[in-house]
């Protein structure tokens, strides 16, 4: 666990940067700092691995002033990662991964074994170990500089604005790839962000802070959204964040029509091939049968949002549920969709979502995340393409 | 000087042993205050970065040095070289080199990116060591680039040295000058002129081989 005791840090010319900050950061969780630039939350971070030293109250890493430690040693045993990766520019991949192994003492052939498990463990073609770095993607370069923060497997990962610098497709890969890797590695993360719509999606805990380092609220992501604690708080997290708040909810709480029940709605019919894959829907009461795109969504990956954005999309206002394969497994209405809702306990019953607990289960899974091929129907639909592009984003872009 | 044409090819083949025994004096006069520069550079250069205050001063007087006209130094010198000594050419040429490699081993240590030098603090390098193991290393194109100046640079001054006596190629020059004869000079200028291409060569060669990640980012390098 990470503890701030009053945290503050004031420049020598006066200015202040933190004016003395409380916050108790869960051992195995992932705590977001978000805020506008200037709110000091890169500096907080920072005091952790003592790259800023604080000039008022202190930092517990758990229960040890940091202060107390020597600067290298503490640093070599805490994971770090920025914005623009920072990897060394004449070290191949596989030695910039085996960097704190090596300082750490290990011999060149250990700290090699052990950075290609982890060039995998970042999802990453073993083939990249002998590349520079100036040969890979932005978001390969990220992955990379995930996998050199967890090479000597530190307990505590530090991470600040790691995936701001690539493109919005990359950002959601590297997102899904962190949250599949914390599934299974239960770090104690502070994650830095000025993107709340990140912060939301990556933390069991946000911190918004205001300039100074001040903590404006301090809450899980569902009860952030449905309960700003103020007009600023609110202002920050932007005018849909109802809508946002339906990605925390799993898609799995909608009551689906199956299939065997009929495929007709009014006028629409689904169509579906041999394989029970959607090709499209048919408008009976038009003279043509020309196909139009059939939305769908995976009960058991995706969200609540991503269910209702193929209601909204589809022609017939009806949603289709798929399997891993693709294929149908029955349908749902937009009404049927947000019938979800009230289904759910109300946020604020919702208990911190756990990593290990089942909460923590439902939030990792809650993502979607789609390793599988695509499925096989002709119809190109919004919830399949983005599903592709993410795992585009998850090989590293390229 | 009329009816002298541009060269006399006999008197090349002539003195072909002669003009190897210059051009090897020429390489040995020029080359080794190179290296020597590149030894003093590189401790200065690492100082001056971790404490930049060190810089400008240092770079200051180092530019006075470069300012005045090599003669002058030269002949400065002689009190303390000797007439016609290796000293006597090759200190000031030191001094010449130095001042291009300093300046290039400060940049080149400076334009590693603020993202990498923060990266290799945060997993634990202090302050020397990071130096060594990262800025250094990611630096070398500058020091090529640097060290290419510096070498043409020395391999063209220290022809001056023929006035005080040593000079190598450099004496080919006064010796047609004096002489009223073409040949000596056009044989040192292509000399020399070679002798500098070669020893380009063999530092891209070198900038290929210590930093290959570094071909693609031209920028970076010259």
């Amino acid at each position: 666990m990470i503890r701030f005791e009053g945290a503050g840090k004031r420049h020598p010319d006066g200015t202040i940067a933190v004016e003395g900050l409380d916050l108790e950061v869960p051992t195995g969780r992932t705590t977001v700092l978000v805020g506008p630039s200037g709110c000091g939350k890169t500096t907080l971070l920072r005091m952790v691995n003592r790259m800023v030293e604080p000039t008022s109250g202190r930092v517990l890493l758990d229960g040890t002033d940091v202060a107390e430690l020597e600067p290298a040693k503490l640093r070599r045993g805490i994971g770090y990662v920025i914005q623009q990766a920072g990897l060394f520019p004449h070290r191949r991949v596989i030695d910039n991964i085996a960097t704190v192994p090596r300082l750490l003492g290990w011999d060149r052939k250990r700290a090699r074994a052990r950075a290609a498990e982890l060039l995998e463990l970042v999802g990453l073609a073993p083939d990249l170990a002998k590349r520079y770095p100036f040969q890979l993607s932005g978001g390969q370069q990220q992955r990379v500089g995930v996998a050199r923060a967890l090479a000597a497997d530190p307990p505590v990962l530090l991470m600040d604005e790691p995936f701001s610098a690539v493109d919005p497709v990359v950002r959601a890969g590297l997102q899904d790839e962190l949250l599949r890797l914390q599934s299974e590695l239960h770090k104690t993360v502070l994650f830095v962000t000025h993107d709340i719509e990140e912060a939301v999606r990556l933390g069991d805990q946000v911190v918004v802070l205001r300039e100074h380092g001040k903590i404006a609220q301090l809450a899980d992501p569902h009860t952030l959204l449905t309960a700003p604690a103020d007009d600023g708080v609110a202002a920050f997290l932007g005018r849909d964040r109802g809508l946002r708040g339906l990605g925390l909810r799993p898609a799995s709480a909608v009551v689906l029509r199956p299939v065997d029940a009929g495929l007709r709605y009014g006028n629409w019919e689904l169509a579906l091939d041999d394989g029970r894959r959607p090709i499209g829907w048919i408008d009976r009461a038009a003279a043509s049968a020309d196909l139009h795109p059939a939305a769908g969504f995976r009960p058991e990956a995706d969200t609540l949002r991503t269910a209702l954005d193929a209601a909204v999309l589809s022609p017939a206002g009806v949603a289709v549920a798929l399997d891993a394969d693709g294929r149908a497994t029955g349908t749902a209405s937009r009404e049927a969709v947000l019938a979800a809702l009230p289904a759910l306990p109300a946020p604020s019953a919702l208990p911190a979502p756990a990593v290990d607990g089942a909460d923590g289960a439902d939030r990792a899974d809650g993502v979607p995340l789609r390793k599988d091929g695509a499925p096989g129907t002709p119809t190109v639909s919004q919830t399949d393409s983005r599903a592709d592009s993410r795992t585009d984003g998850a090989a590293g872009g390229r | 000087m009329d009816d002298e044409p541009i060269v006399r090819w006999y008197w090349i083949g002539d003195h072909l042993g002669y003009l190897g025994h210059l051009l090897a004096d020429h390489a040995l006069l020029a080359l080794p205050p190179v290296l020597i520069g590149l030894l003093i550079a590189l401790p200065l250069g690492l100082a001056c970065s971790r404490f930049p205050r060190l810089y400008q001063p240092l770079s200051a007087v180092l530019n006075v040095v470069y300012a005045v006209p090599s003669l002058a130094v030269f002949v400065v010198l002689i009190p303390y070289t000797g007439l016609a000594t290796e000293a006597s050419v090759m200190v000031p040429l030191t001094f010449y080199a130095l001042a291009v490699l300093l300046p290039t081993t400060v940049d080149g240590l400076r334009a590693v990116p603020e993202a990498v030098r923060q990266a290799a603090t945060a997993m634990g390098y202090g302050p020397w060591r990071r130096l060594a193991a990262v800025e250094l290393p990611a630096a070398v194109p500058y020091l090529v680039a640097g060290l290419r100046v510096a070498a043409v640079a020395s391999i063209s001054l220290a022809s001056v040295g023929a006035l005080i006596g040593r000079g190598g190629l450099g004496y080919l020059f006064i010796d047609g000058f004096q002489r009223t004869f073409p040949t000596p000079i056009v044989a040192g200028i292509v000399l020399i002129a070679a002798l500098a291409l070669v020893v380009d060569l063999v530092l891209v060669g070198a900038r290929r081989l210590l930093a290959p990640w570094a071909v693609r980012e031209k920028g970076a390098g010259s």
